[in-house]
């Protein structure tokens, strides 16, 4: 078994570091959190212009083809310098187009994604926050080449700049996946919501919609799928978004604590502290490789739900809990607004329920044990 | 208090209770935020009808405005007033300088300061921490040189709460730079509104200005507002500590969460709407509330021990210790329940409960590290309480 990464990853990690340094510092990360869009701009074209857009999308899309694992690389320094872009989102849409969508929609979508000419994001969730497919109630009608959507999706991030929805609805009983084009749209009522994740997050409301046959990537039983596989790719890009800011945690606790003095000596020299601070490590190591172990169970040819189901688990319980330790250990100074611990905390927080929180992912644990 | 009330204390409970109904504006959660105009008023306005029933100082003596009550009637009346998250209660004039004035200072000063505490004239805010001088408090700097008719302090303290209302602060200062840490240190009375007293404000992670930077430039402070001797201000600035290190607001402030998070799962209303078929939802609740009535009995186990004239440290650590961490799991549960809706900030569209168990869980986050971390406190029941080596 081996735990390096390879030399394409190194590389992804080594670029992504020197490019996050620079445009993702704490002030970006501020501006953007208190809602300036040109910011958000300005970051996501560098990003496009990265090649990471498109960096698993297939080659025959005009993508790089790379593997999950490869993305997860570039996730966790994204995690690390709690980058605002809607890069998971986009990503994550387009490991489900790639998986289930037909070829024509491949390639009008995929090329197109890749270029930041259109962005995708997942609009799953509903008024009782459940992340259970089946809990789907936005409804669908059918006419002749067409379907009319009515009803509320929460919790959709970057739903504002966002070009399509990745969108889960009931066509009568049956469920259907669809890429709905919500830029500028009319009917729809977009709602913006002040989330502790920093970026913009806004509810969709849909009055009457229409949206073409040709948008729906799947239905039935296969809806299902691609919506449990959505928020599986989801829980682990998250996961190793969480992986990535617990280590950036760990790493300014160290040196706070290594630096900060009282009674004579560095705060990181009394044992209380440096066992904080080895439990933090501890978790944030565990993290990693349960992360890094899911990331690799996805290909084309399918994933694991369970290896998807421990990271989310663990990333979500444990990184949170080292961000509270962190505040623990840094004091006064943590807990002000002008010292940036808390935007990592919100992050964790805000990371911790999306696509699903511990208890979400316990019970699909246990399905898969045969409880 | 034999594990219960005395009829005395159940019936002030009740009076409290029905005085809190009136005095607090209909639909109230709180906490206030007393940088806000509103809150404030509303805070001064409470007061004075605390003041006024005579409870902000009931464990007082009567000479100087109390009412000879046991210290249990003072926890009862902190634990009442957490719950409601009511404003007007002045913790650093009545719980913390008011009883060190009283040991510490000169018949004088009792008769000067006392009583406009009891009526709650006065507001009061406390100057220990410095910025380089937080866990390790002896190491403080802000100096006051002897000129004679009056000190002449200089120097900044940190993390002052409520410096932005306050009329006057009492602060440690540092008055002999040669003697070692501990006997160098002074406990004086400082006007807010003195030449030379500038407050800065630092907003929290929840976005909150509670508290502040004050700087002193040079201020002139009356030799008469030294309490205690002159070099002694250590032994009657850890007296303060004493004081402060009780739990019982979080305690409070636990059950009340906790209440409205199990009224939150019984509500029709509520949009996360599968909670009420989730059997771990109550267990889980049903754990955190032995863990909040478990943190409001170690509250009163310190007051019962005042009340006896004991001083309690080691108690008072532990109740602290566990009832800051119990309001944490709570918030945290809270936040765990809320599900997506637990991480909007307040006022946004579409927040449950207000958003407020997220500001909530961010402000309190300063609990187990204020007035002597959590950490400092283990030590204290580790070493005091248990008797074990200190090295």
């Amino acid at each position: 078994m081996d735990f390096g990464l390879t030399e394409t990853q190194e590389l992804i990690r080594s670029s992504a570091r020197e490019f996050l340094e620079q445009n993702s510092s704490p002030e970006v990360v501020r501006v953007i959190a208190s809602g300036d869009d040109e910011a958000i701009s300005t970051l996501w074209k560098s990003v496009v212009d990265l090649g990471w857009s498109s960096l698993t999308v297939s080659e025959e899309h005009s993508g790089a083809g790379l593997t999950f694992s490869d993305l997860a690389v570039l996730l966790e320094e994204l995690g690390a310098h709690l980058a605002p872009t809607p890069l998971v989102e986009s990503s994550i849409s387009v490991w489900i187009i790639e998986r289930y969508g037909s070829d024509s929609l491949k390639s009008e979508l995929l090329p197109q994604i890749s270029s930041g000419e259109i962005l995708v994001t997942p609009a799953i969730v509903e008024r009782d926050a459940s992340w259970d497919p089946e809990s789907t109630r936005v409804a669908a009608t059918q006419s002749d080449s067409s379907l009319i959507v009515s009803g509320e999706k929460r919790f959709v991030a970057f739903g504002e700049r966002a070009t399509h929805a990745l969108t889960l609805v009931r066509i009568y009983d049956q469920p259907a996946l669809a890429v709905i084009p919500i830029w500028q749209a009319e009917n729809v009522e977009k709602t913006p919501l002040d989330h502790a994740s920093g970026v913009p997050v806004c509810s969709l409301s849909f009055n009457e919609f229409e949206v073409g046959q040709s948008n729906v990537l799947a239905t039935g039983n296969t809806a299902i799928e691609a919506a449990k596989e959505l928020i599986a790719v989801g829980s682990v890009a998250r996961s190793a978004q969480l992986a990535g800011l617990g280590r950036a945690v760990v790493n300014a606790t160290v040196d706070y604590t290594a630096n900060r003095e009282q009674f004579g000596r560095a705060v990181g020299s009394f044992q209380a502290i440096q066992h904080h601070l080895a439990e933090m490590a501890i978790a944030s190591k565990q993290v990693n490789h349960l992360v890094h172990v899911a990331a690799r169970s996805f290909s084309r040819d399918g994933y694991s739900i369970e290896a998807a189901a421990r990271a989310k688990i663990a990333a979500s319980d444990k990184i949170s809990q080292v961000c509270w330790t962190a505040h623990q250990c840094h004091g006064a100074i943590g807990f002000t607004w002008e010292h940036n611990l808390h935007l990592y905390t919100r992050r964790a927080l805000a990371w911790k329920t999306d696509y699903g929180d511990s208890a979400f992912h316990q019970s699909i644990l246990a399905e898969a044990l045969g409880l | 208090m034999r594990f219960d009330f005395t009829t005395e204390e159940k019936e002030f409970k009740n009076q409290l209770s029905s005085f809190l109904d009136e005095a607090l504006p209909e639909d109230w959660h709180g906490p206030a935020d007393e940088s806000r105009d509103d809150h404030w008023a509303l805070n001064q306005q409470i007061k004075r009808g605390l003041a006024e029933r005579g409870w902000l100082v009931m464990s007082w003596p009567k000479e100087y405005g109390g009412a000879d009550s046991s210290p249990m009637m003072n926890t009862i009346f902190a634990e009442q007033m957490a719950y409601r998250r009511a404003p007007g209660h002045d913790r650093f004039g009545t719980r913390m300088f008011g009883p060190t004035l009283m040991r510490f200072g000169t018949e004088e000063q009792r008769k000067k300061y006392l009583g406009s505490i009891a009526r709650g004239e006065i507001q009061w805010c406390q100057g220990y921490s410095e910025p380089n001088s937080g866990s390790d408090l002896a190491s403080l700097q802000t100096r006051a040189i002897d000129k004679g008719d009056y000190f002449e302090v200089t120097g900044a303290k940190i993390w002052t709460s409520l410096a932005h209302r306050a009329d006057m602060m009492f602060m440690l200062v540092r008055t002999d730079l040669d003697a070692t840490p501990h006997k160098g240190i002074s406990l004086l009375m400082v006007d807010m509104k003195a030449p030379g007293v500038e407050v800065n404000p630092i907003i929290n992670m929840a976005g909150v200005h509670s508290f502040n930077q004050v700087v002193f430039d040079q201020v002139k402070v009356p030799k008469e507002n030294l309490i205690g001797d002159m070099n002694d201000g250590w032994r009657a600035g850890m007296t303060v500590l004493n004081f402060e290190r009780s739990g019982i607001d979080y305690a409070a402030w636990a059950r009340a969460a906790l209440e409205e998070l199990i009224d939150y799962v019984k509500s029709e209303d509520s949009e996360v709407n599968s909670l009420k078929s989730d059997p771990t939802v109550g267990r889980k609740l049903a754990e955190l509330q032995v863990e909040v009535e478990a943190a409001r009995l170690m509250c009163y186990d310190v007051s019962y021990r005042q009340g006896k004239g004991e001083i309690p440290s080691s108690e008072a650590s532990m109740s602290k210790v566990v009832a800051t961490e119990t309001y944490i799991k709570v918030l945290d549960y809270g936040l765990e329940l809320l599900g997506m809706y637990g991480v909007l900030e307040p006022g946004s569209n579409q927040a449950e409960l207000q958003g407020r168990f997220f500001k909530l869980r961010m402000f309190y986050t300063s609990g187990p590290i204020l007035a002597g971390t959590n950490e400092i406190q283990k030590n204290i029941i580790a070493q005091r309480g248990l008797g074990l080596p200190r090295k």
